[in-house]
């Protein structure tokens, strides 16, 4: 029952990388979380999802690690044995300066990805700066998410600010959902909810996945089929019907765009002798001719209407083009600067917040940072560290890899080819490890150093896609067991490594200075002073309409290309000269997709999703959370029942790179010929290296699209029922 | 006055963030019992296939046949809002009795492990109700598709469906819920 005379309420958030940035209010009584509300101001209510609402149980978990750990039985297995911090600490530092003595900082990989994102102080940036203060490293680049998204939307529009907040949904009278399952993904807070009720208000809403997703049940009229990884070619017919048949925005094209006689002439085949004409699609997308037509002149004459995406269509083999074509048929339907369009480019909005804004002020703040050129010429794309591990050098890397520092991340469950990413963090002479949990990465470690959580010190967020808000995230309890902060373990290394520039600013300090630098950095918006923000927790920049972006289209010089235009033809891209990286957008046949699949040994399509039981591989041992769904492979019904594979049957889902076992899941939601798991299921080999703990990781192929994105949905394998 | 839920279906996802407000709210450790269920149901074969989900608790019904089953004299109802009160110190337990179990035509009533576990279930946050809350689970979702109130009300502002993917409207125990479904 509430005690209210000792039980105090306290509004924080989540820090996890789902996208959405929800309001979580905290009971606490006696030092202890009691239980967690969500947001019950004034609608728009930020109301969290079943993660946010189970997150006593992740900070109470056993798994918890209670101390610093030294390895002691063979890298991999978990055997550890807890020892101080100042024994950790010593260790830690210790072997770093032997290897760089030894071998030079570049030896020394700094492997951090978005375990905490959208904070402003406890991020990867503050070892960032300890590991730049050292001398340097070797960093990694690349994103899980959508690479392909920010590589077009730079590419096309000059900006990554390219979306408009959800609210905007209710203007839309069509929506095309594509590869896009908000209901899951989340993306941002109340995007589903705005989906439903544009539904109701009467906006024709399309799904076009390979799977029949929770959105596509919730918020769909119609279903369209397609194999992963031709969701270019599909858009391209779509452009060929609305020229051939005279549906497109001339005025804006001319007005707004260059390069589009390029493409024209490629859609129409004049440059290369094939027409992309719906039937040429309908062979490559598995969707039949009169759909693709029937919704390009949908998409051409219901205005305003949006096309939605995030990042499956762009990850596979040449996913950047699926973002450049889409963000094409925007222009063409001239959707692009108004209020219920959308031009499909990657989804800031203008609005709070700018990204700058407390991410990179660390770092950027820091005596003796590398120049970026200097970094970016040796980071390693977060699909290549195994290789570059396992071959330096002589594998053309800039060096020959000693150690790697592992922070806000789990790359060996979360980074492409689990088995190789093993075999490569076991060649390592040292791994240190910060984590909360033993996750499957910090079963490689030599140290691990227990890290606490985002309710265990203070810190601000805000929305990574932008929102018109932001929340101030307080300390509610003692930090558990002994753990500390990333930032607290940097500051008691650096004198270890004989840094003594590293500071003496507290948290609070830090935060103040971001928050007085990120009032200068808002669309506009006049944000409170520090003391009155922290009183606020939650502060909300008022607004009486969606913010969209390119909304003054003919007031200066809104696009940020080249040629001032929104390029359809991409001087920038041109300049790389690289065949497999077209200035127009071009469908390619990719590796491990359909066409291969009818050749090979692997002859289904593996698609890697999103879980609503985790944030990526966070919360997966959160026991409330696993009780809501299994995990489970998803198998059409007809290739099951040509395998003898039944529903709940133990399968085995493998190709040349590994082998997962796992629940079979057969269902008439996913078409023939492709199958899918939830990424962020925790890698667990048996003693015959094969998967025990459904880890998609485990089979895909740890490789990049031209453009640097993360080729997730371009896999194959074949599945056998397990005896 | 009988209290009762709303839910529209056609905005459901099966996200859960209701069944997991519940159990965080009431300190539910135990997956095995639930005062609140999220359950799919899936139709059709590919293309043509469609999906629904349910989101129920107890239903407080009109004519519970829990109470009319319990032996001991249990199982309540509030004269106040005629939601459901179990007393847990004259239940007979699981292994002795566990007859609402099943007499329950919605499976609310739940026992945690072991011989001696006492029913219980959705209280409908009772407690938050007091304070002009609404229940926890209705305050979580994050697609405004629970709602609680008077019978009476939700009728004259939902209309009155009760039949829906899912769930089946039982005539005898009258249910205190109203469904507005997807699939129609």
């Amino acid at each position: 029952m509430i005690n209210p005379d000792s039980e105090t309420v306290h509004l924080t958030s989540c820090p996890h990388d789902c996208g959405g940035r929800c309001v979580l209010k905290v009971h606490v009584q006696g030092g202890r979380v009691r239980r967690i509300e969500t947001d019950d101001g004034p609608e728009p209510q930020l109301r969290a999802c079943a993660r946010g609402r189970a997150y006593r149980q992740r900070l109470y978990a056993e798994d918890r690690i209670r101390t610093p750990l030294r390895r002691t039985g063979k890298r991999g297995a978990g055997d550890f044995e807890p020892v101080s911090w100042d024994a950790a600490l010593d260790e830690v530092a210790q072997r770093m300066l032997d290897i760089r003595q030894r071998c030079g900082n570049e030896a020394i990989m700094y492997i951090a990805y978005s375990g905490n994102t959208g904070t402003f102080l406890h991020s990867q940036l503050g070892v960032f700066r300890l590991l730049t203060l050292f001398g340097g490293f070797t960093p990694c680049w690349g994103s899980a998410s959508f690479w392909g998204s920010l590589f077009s939307s730079e590419a096309t529009y000059g900006t990554l600010v390219a979306g408009h907040t959800p609210d905007d949904m209710l203007n839309a009278k069509l929506i095309l959902m594509w590869g896009w399952n908000p209901a899951e993904t989340v993306q941002k807070t109340n995007t589903a909810w705005y989906l439903a009720r544009a539904r109701e208000q009467g906006a024709h809403i399309v799904a076009i996945d390979p799977r029949f997703t929770d959105s596509a049940a919730a918020f769909a009229r119609e279903w369209i089929a397609i194999r992963p990884g031709t969701d270019t070619a599909m858009l391209i017919a779509m452009a060929h019907v609305m020229i051939t048949e005279n549906l497109y925005d001339r005025a804006f094209i001319e007005k707004y765009t260059s390069g589009f006689g390029q493409f024209k002439d490629y859609v129409l085949g004049v440059s290369d002798g094939t027409p992309k004409t719906p039937a040429w699609a309908a062979q490559i997308t598995g969707v039949a001719e009169e759909k693709i037509s029937a919704l390009a002149r949908l998409y051409a004459s219901a205005t305003p209407a949006k096309l939605l995406t995030l990042g499956a269509p762009g990850r596979s083999a040449f996913g950047e083009q699926f973002h450049r074509a889409a963000a094409t048929l925007a222009a063409m339907t001239g959707n692009i600067g108004i209020y219920g369009g959308e031009p499909a480019g990657f989804g800031l909005a203008p609005v709070g917040l700018k990204p700058e804004a407390g991410t990179g002020l660390i770092a950027r703040r820091m005596p003796g940072n590398l120049p970026e050129g200097a970094r970016q010429r040796k980071a390693i794309h977060i699909t290549k560290l195994w290789d570059a591990i396992l071959t330096g050098k002589q594998g053309g890397y800039g060096a020959d890899y000693k150690m790697a520092y592992i922070t806000n991340a789990n790359p060996v469950n979360q980074f492409m080819n689990s088995n190789r990413a093993a075999e490569a963090l076991s060649s390592l002479e040292f791994v240190v490890v910060h984590e909360q949990v033993l996750t499957a990465t910090a079963r490689y470690a030599d140290i691990v150093l227990p890290v606490n959580t985002h309710l265990e010190r203070n810190d601000i967020i805000r929305p990574w896609q932008g929102g018109p808000y932001c929340i101030y995230m307080k300390q509610l309890v003692e930090s558990l067991h002994a753990s500390k902060s990333d930032l607290d373990i940097c500051r008691a290394l650096a004198p270890r490594l004989g840094i003594d520039a590293y500071g003496n600013m507290s948290d609070e300090e830090w935060l103040s200075e971001f928050w007085q630098e990120a009032r200068d950095m808002t669309h506009g918006e006049e944000l409170p002073d520090y003391d009155r923000f922290k009183e606020m927790g939650l502060h909300r920049m008022q607004r009486g309409k969606p913010a969209i972006a390119f909304e003054h289209l003919d007031a200066g010089r809104p696009f940020n290309t080249p040629s001032g235009k929104i390029e359809i033809y991409s001087s920038t891209i041109a300049e790389r000269n690289d065949p497999q990286l077209p200035p127009i957008p071009t469908w390619i046949e990719p590796w491990e997709g359909p066409q291969a699949s009818r050749e090979g040994a692997y002859p289904l399509q593996l698609i890697s999703t999103h879980s609503k039981r985790r944030i990526h591989s966070n919360m997966h041992t959160v026991a409330w959370l696993r009780d809501l769904e299994p995990h489970t492979v998803w198998i059409n019904t007809l290739d099951a029942e040509a395998r003898g594979i039944q529903n709940g049957d133990r399968v085995r889902v493998f190709n040349d790179r590994g082998a997962v076992l796992i629940q079979a899941r057969v269902t008439g939601r996913i078409m023939p010929g492709v199958v899918s798991m939830g990424q962020g299921a925790w890698y667990r080999p048996d003693e015959n290296g094969v998967d025990r703990g459904g880890c998609v990781n485990v089979l895909l192929n740890d490789t990049h699209s031209p453009a640097g994105a993360f080729c997730s949905n371009s896999c194959l394998v074949e599945i056998a029922r397990e005896p | 006055m009988q209290r009762g839920f709303y839910f529209d279906q056609s905005r459901c996802t099966g996200c859960y963030a209701c069944e997991i407000a519940c159990r965080d709210w009431h300190d539910i450790q135990d997956t095995r019992v639930k005062w609140r269920r999220v359950t799919a149901t899936e139709q059709g074969a590919y293309p043509d296939v469609q999906l629904s989900y349910i989101s129920l608790s107890c239903l407080h019904c009109a004519e519970p046949a829990c109470r009319e089953a319990c032996p001991a004299d249990a199982i309540h109802k509030r004269e106040s809002d005629g939601s459901m009160l179990v007393d847990a110190d004259t239940c007979l337990g699981a292994d002795a009795c566990g007859a609402c179990r099943s007499a329950c035509p919605y499976n609310a009533p739940q026992f945690g492990p072991g011989p001696d576990a006492k029913m219980q279930m959705c209280d409908m946050c009772h407690e938050r109700l007091e304070q002009g809350l609404q229940p926890v689970c209705v305050a979580a979702c994050p697609m405004r598709a629970l709602d609680c109130g008077d019978m009476d009300e939700l009728q004259k502002k939902y209309g009155g469906c009760s039949e829906a993917r899912g769930f089946a409207c039982s005539t005898r125990t009258r249910p205190s819920i109203i469904i507005k479904p997807r699939y129609t």
